[in-house]
C-alpha cells in the first residue's frame, strides 16, 4: 500500500490534475508552529483543508493559542 | 493596568459580606446556612451548622437572647425571622451527642478559669480545645451559673447536667465550693500562665480592654458580665471565647490585637434591597416550640440577604454566575499570568459594557470601566484574542473607507452636520435620505452630511490606537467644515462624542424631531401601547429619553415603561461587541429583555432593533413611527445580513451623491464579475455564523477561476478554492453552471498553511 496516497479522497488538484497525497505540512498561528499530515498536490504543493477540519480542530487550536 | 486599584475595588464589592444577623451575632452564627438546611427539613445539619459557631449549642441555642433578630431585614415585610425559635427547633429535632474525640495532650500551658457560668465554661472549653491544662474554680457546688435559672423553663435539668458532665469529661479540673478573692487571684496569676475571670461581679473596678479582654497589662483576662456590663447570654459566651483566644496569644507571646477586626458583633457593610420584597407574616407556634413543619415554613421566610442586585439585572453576570468581587479577582489573575492559558478572556469579552451594574450597585462599582481598562491592557500586552473583535474592526474600517465615508455640505457652510453613524444606514438605508431632506428644510443655518463610523467598535475592543486615530479624523472634518453642530442619530455615537470629542457640540436627531415636529403625519388610529427599550449608551441622557417619548406620543402611542428603563435600561446584547465575541451571551441579553414585557418595543438604536427583532420580538425603531409605510412589516423586519450591511452603506452614499449632489461616486463597490453568485439559505446562515462576507467569497471564486488554483471533485462536480485575505484564509466550495456559480459551503481559518 502506498502510504503517500490519501485514500477515499475524491478531490484532485484542478490545476495540475493530480491526486492528492498526505504529507507533513507546516502550519502556524501566533506563537504556534506545528507540522501536521494534510492532503496536498504533489506538484504545486497546494494544501487541502476540509470544512470539518477548519471549523473543528483548527478553530479549537486557534482559540487555544489566542488564550495563551 | 493598576492591579492594586483593581483589588481595592474588588474589596469594596459587598457581595460576600455577611448578612446583618450574622455580623450582629457576637459568635457569628451562619444564619443563612442554618435556615437553608432547615428549609430543606434537614434539622440534623441545621444543628451542626449552629454547633460550629455556638458554644454549648444545646444550651445556648435554647436560651440565647438573639440580638440577631433586631437587625433582621425581614422585619418590615411581615416581621423578623424568628431565628431563636428556629434554634430551639434545631436543638429539639436535630441534636445528636458530639462524637468522642481523642483528647489532645495538654502541653501548651496551665490556665485558671474563675467562675463556672456561661463565659467561664466557654473560656474553659475553648482553652482545653487549644491544648491548655485548665482548672475551673467555682464558688458554688455546681457549674452552670445562671444557666440554672432556665431549668424547667427553657431547659431540662438532664440537658444542663449532660452538657456540664461532657465538659468535665474533656479533662478540665474543677474546684467547686472555692471562692476566689482579690488576694487569691494574685496568687493564681503567679501559679498559672494566665487567668480568666468570669465571675459576673468583682470586688474592685477592673480596667478591661474591650477587644482583647486583658486586664491592664497583666496575665489576667476578664469577660462575661464584668466586661459586657449586660446580661446577654450570647455576648457572655462570645467574650469567653474571645478572651480564650487572647490567653492563647498571650501565652504564645504574639500580638494580642493584630487581625482581630471582625471579632464580636459588628455592623456589616452589606446592603440589601428591600424594595419589592413580598411581605410574609411570621409563622405562629401551636405549642411551646415550632413543629418541624412550622420551623420549615418560618425558615422559608428568611431572605438569605446577599447583594446580588447587579447579577440579577445583568445577563452577563448571570450567565457566568459571578459577582463583581470574584470577577475582578479573576481579572487580576488573568492579568498576572505570564505562561499559561488566560481563562478569563472569554468572560471579559462577554461583557456588553452597558453600565447597568453601576446603576444597581450600592457602592457605585462599574464593571464597564473595569472591563474597558482590562481590554485595553490585553491589547497593549498582545493578549487580546484577535478573532473576538476582528470582524467588527474590519467593519469599522469599511465604514470609514471610500465605500461609505463622505462629507458634503449644504451650500458653502452649514451650521449643522448630520452624522447618522454606521449601523443606522446599514439597517435602514431608505431612511437616511428622508432624514437629511427633513433636516435641510427644517434647520435654519443649513445641514451637511457626514458618513462614517465614530469608532465605538475600537473603543469596545480596547483599541485606543484606532480610536484616537479616528477621533482625530472626525475632529479635522469638524474643523474643515467650520465647526458645525453635529446631529447624531446613534446612542453609541453620542457617548463617544461626549467622552472623546467634548469640544464638538451635538444634538440628537430625536430632540430635533420632538422639537420641530414630525415630517409626515404617520399618526395611527386607535390606542396602541409601546414599551421603550432605551439605548444603554445614553442611559443618562434625559433629553433623548424625553424626546423619544414625545415622538411616540405625537405619533399616537401610549408608553408603558419597562422595569429597566432610562438610566436603568438594559443592553440588547450588541454592546461591547459581545455579538461577535460570544453569540450565546448576546442571545441571553435578547431573551431576557424580550421576556420583560408583552408589549411591542420601541427602540432608537439600529442594533437594538435588529437584535430584538431577530429574537422574534415585535420591535419598532423610532424612525419607523416617523417614516415607515407598512408598520406591520416594520415590526418584524429582520436584520440585514452582514454582507447586506456593507451593501446598504455603500448604497446610501451612492444614492445621496447622485440624488442630492448630482455626483457620480468614485468607487467600484459592486465589482464587475463574469459570474453571478447563487447563495442558498443554508450557506447564507453559514456566512452569518462564520462572519464571511459575500464580497470576500466572490473574491475567492474570482481569483481561483483566474489562476486555476483550486481543487476539483469529479464525483460531485464541485470546485473548492482558497484565498488568504489579510489574516484569514477563506474557502469556498462551488459549482459552475455557465455564468452562474452555486455556492455550496464557505468556511475560514486563521492558521496559516505553509505551501512549500
Amino acid at each position: 500500500m502506498n502510504e503517500d496516497k490519501n485514500y477515499n479522497m475524491p478531490w484532485l488538484c484542478d490545476k495540475c490534475k493530480r491526486e492528492l497525497v498526505l504529507k507533513k505540512v507546516k502550519v502556524r498561528y501566533l506563537e504556534g508552529n506545528f507540522e501536521v499530515d494534510l492532503p496536498k498536490c504533489p506538484e504545486c504543493n497546494m494544501v487541502f483543508i476540509d470544512e470539518e477540519m477548519a471549523v473543528g480542530k483548527m478553530l479549537e487550536v486557534e482559540k487555544e493559542l489566542e488564550g495563551k | 493596568m493598576d492591579l492594586d486599584k483593581l483589588l481595592e475595588t474588588s474589596d469594596s464589592c459587598i457581595h460576600d459580606e455577611p448578612p446583618a444577623c450574622t455580623s450582629c451575632c457576637p459568635v457569628h452564627m451562619d444564619v443563612i446556612a442554618f435556615v437553608g438546611e432547615m428549609e430543606k427539613g434537614d434539622f440534623d445539619k441545621a444543628y451542626k451548622v449552629m454547633e460550629k459557631r455556638v458554644p454549648f449549642a444545646r444550651i445556648i441555642g435554647s436560651i440565647c437572647d438573639h440580638p440577631c433578630e433586631k437587625v433582621c431585614v425581614r422585619s418590615d415585610s411581615g416581621g423578623t425571622v424568628k431565628i431563636s425559635e428556629l434554634e430551639k427547633a434545631a436543638v429539639s429535632y436535630g441534636f445528636s451527642p458530639p462524637k468522642n474525640t481523642i483528647p489532645l495532650s495538654k502541653s501548651k500551658g496551665r490556665v485558671a478559669v474563675i467562675g463556672g457560668g456561661i463565659s467561664g465554661m466557654t473560656a474553659a472549653f475553648e482553652l482545653d480545645k487549644k491544648g491548655y491544662q485548665v482548672t475551673l474554680y467555682e464558688k458554688s457546688d455546681r457549674l452552670g451559673g445562671r444557666i440554672w435559672d432556665y431549668e424547667g423553663i427553657a431547659l431540662k435539668k438532664e440537658v444542663i447536667e449532660e452538657e456540664i458532665a461532657a465538659l468535665v469529661k474533656q479533662g478540665i479540673k474543677t474546684e467547686l465550693n472555692t471562692l476566689i478573692n482579690k488576694k487569691r487571684l494574685e496568687e493564681l496569676a503567679g501559679e498559672y500562665d494566665a487567668v480568666y475571670l468570669g465571675t459576673g461581679v468583682w470586688e474592685e473596678e477592673l480596667k478591661i480592654h474591650p477587644e482583647t479582654f486583658q486586664v491592664g497589662d497583666t496575665s489576667v483576662f476578664a469577660g462575661g458580665k464584668l466586661a459586657n456590663n449586660n446580661d446577654s447570654v450570647i455576648f457572655s459566651a462570645s467574650s469567653g471565647r474571645r478572651a480564650a483566644a487572647s490567653v492563647d496569644r498571650y501565652v504564645k507571646k504574639i500580638s494580642l490585637s493584630a487581625s482581630r477586626e471582625r471579632e464580636g458583633s459588628f455592623e456589616t457593610p452589606l446592603k440589601y434591597e428591600t424594595e419589592g420584597i413580598e411581605p410574609v407574616e411570621a409563622i405562629g407556634k401551636a405549642s411551646d416550640i415550632y413543629s418541624e413543619d412550622e420551623a420549615i415554613g418560618e425558615a422559608g421566610r428568611c431572605l438569605k440577604c446577599r447583594c446580588r442586585k447587579c447579577i440579577e439585572s445583568c445577563s452577563h453576570l448571570t450567565r457566568f454566575n459571578i459577582s463583581p468581587k470574584s470577577y475582578m479577582r479573576q481579572i487580576n489573575q488573568n492579568e498576572r499570568i505570564i505562561l499559561g492559558t488566560h481563562y478569563a478572556n472569554k468572560m471579559i469579552n462577554s461583557c456588553t459594557m452597558c453600565g447597568l451594574c453601576r446603576e444597581e450597585c450600592f457602592k457605585g462599582i462599574s464593571m464597564k470601566a473595569v472591563i474597558k481598562e482590562t481590554r485595553e491592557s490585553m491589547v497593549r500586552r498582545g493578549k487580546m484574542p484577535v478573532s473576538d473583535h476582528d470582524f467588527a474592526l474590519k467593519d469599522m474600517k469599511f465604514s470609514n473607507s471610500k465605500y461609505f465615508s463622505m462629507v458634503r455640505n449644504q451650500g458653502e457652510k452649514a451650521e449643522y452636520l448630520f452624522y447618522p453613524g454606521c449601523q443606522l444606514p446599514a439597517s435602514y438605508p431608505e431612511y437616511i435620505g428622508k432624514i437629511y431632506k427633513y433636516l435641510v428644510s427644517n434647520m435654519s443655518g443649513g445641514a451637511g452630511i457626514y458618513l462614517g463610523c465614530c469608532g465605538a467598535p475600537a473603543d469596545w475592543a480596547g483599541r485606543q490606537d484606532l480610536m484616537q486615530e479616528n477621533i482625530e479624523i472626525i475632529k479635522k472634518t469638524w474643523e474643515d467644515t467650520g465647526r458645525p453642530v453635529f446631529i447624531l442619530a446613534c446612542s453609541s455615537c453620542c457617548s463617544v462624542f461626549e467622552k472623546y470629542l467634548p469640544e464638538i457640540a451635538f444634538v440628537s436627531l430625536w430632540e430635533i424631531f420632538a422639537r420641530k415636529g414630525l415630517p409626515q403625519n404617520n399618526r395611527i388610529s386607535g390606542k396602541r401601547v409601546l414599551s421603550v427599550h432605551d439605548a444603554c449608551a445614553t442611559r443618562h441622557n434625559k433629553e433623548i429619553h424625553d424626546s423619544i417619548r414625545r415622538i411616540a406620543t405625537l405619533s399616537g402611542y401610549e408608553i408603558q415603561e419597562l422595569k429597566y428603563s432610562k438610566e436603568k435600561t438594559k443592553c440588547c446584547g450588541y454592546g461591547g461587541l459581545v455579538y461577535f465575541a460570544n453569540r450565546e451571551q448576546s442571545a441571553d441579553f435578547v431573551k431576557h429583555r424580550i421576556e420583560e414585557s408583552d408589549n411591542d418595543l420601541l427602540v432608537y438604536c439600529a442594533m437594538c432593533k435588529d437584535l430584538l427583532a431577530e429574537g422574534g420580538k415585535r420591535t419598532f425603531h423610532i424612525l419607523d413611527l416617523i417614516f415607515a409605510e407598512d408598520m406591520e412589516r416594520a415590526a418584524l423586519r429582520k436584520m440585514p445580513t452582514l454582507s447586506e450591511r456593507h451593501g446598504n452603506r455603500a448604497q446610501v452614499k451612492i444614492g445621496l451623491l447622485r440624488e442630492i449632489w448630482g455626483e457620480e461616486p468614485d468607487m467600484d463597490y459592486e465589482k464587475q464579475r463574469d459570474f453571478k453568485l447563487i447563495i442558498p439559505e443554508n450557506v447564507r446562515q453559514q456566512m452569518e455564523d462564520r462572519y464571511i462576507l459575500s464580497e470576500d467569497m466572490a473574491e475567492v471564486i474570482d481569483s481561483s477561476r483566474k489562476s486555476g488554483e483550486r481543487f476539483f471533485n469529479p464525483q460531485e462536480n464541485s470546485c473548492l478554492a482558497r484565498l488568504r485575505l489579510d489574516n484569514v484564509t477563506y474557502w469556498v466550495k462551488y459549482e459552475e453552471k455557465d455564468e452562474k456559480i452555486l455556492v455550496k459551503s464557505v468556511y475560514s481559518h486563521r492558521m496559516e498553511i505553509v505551501e512549500e
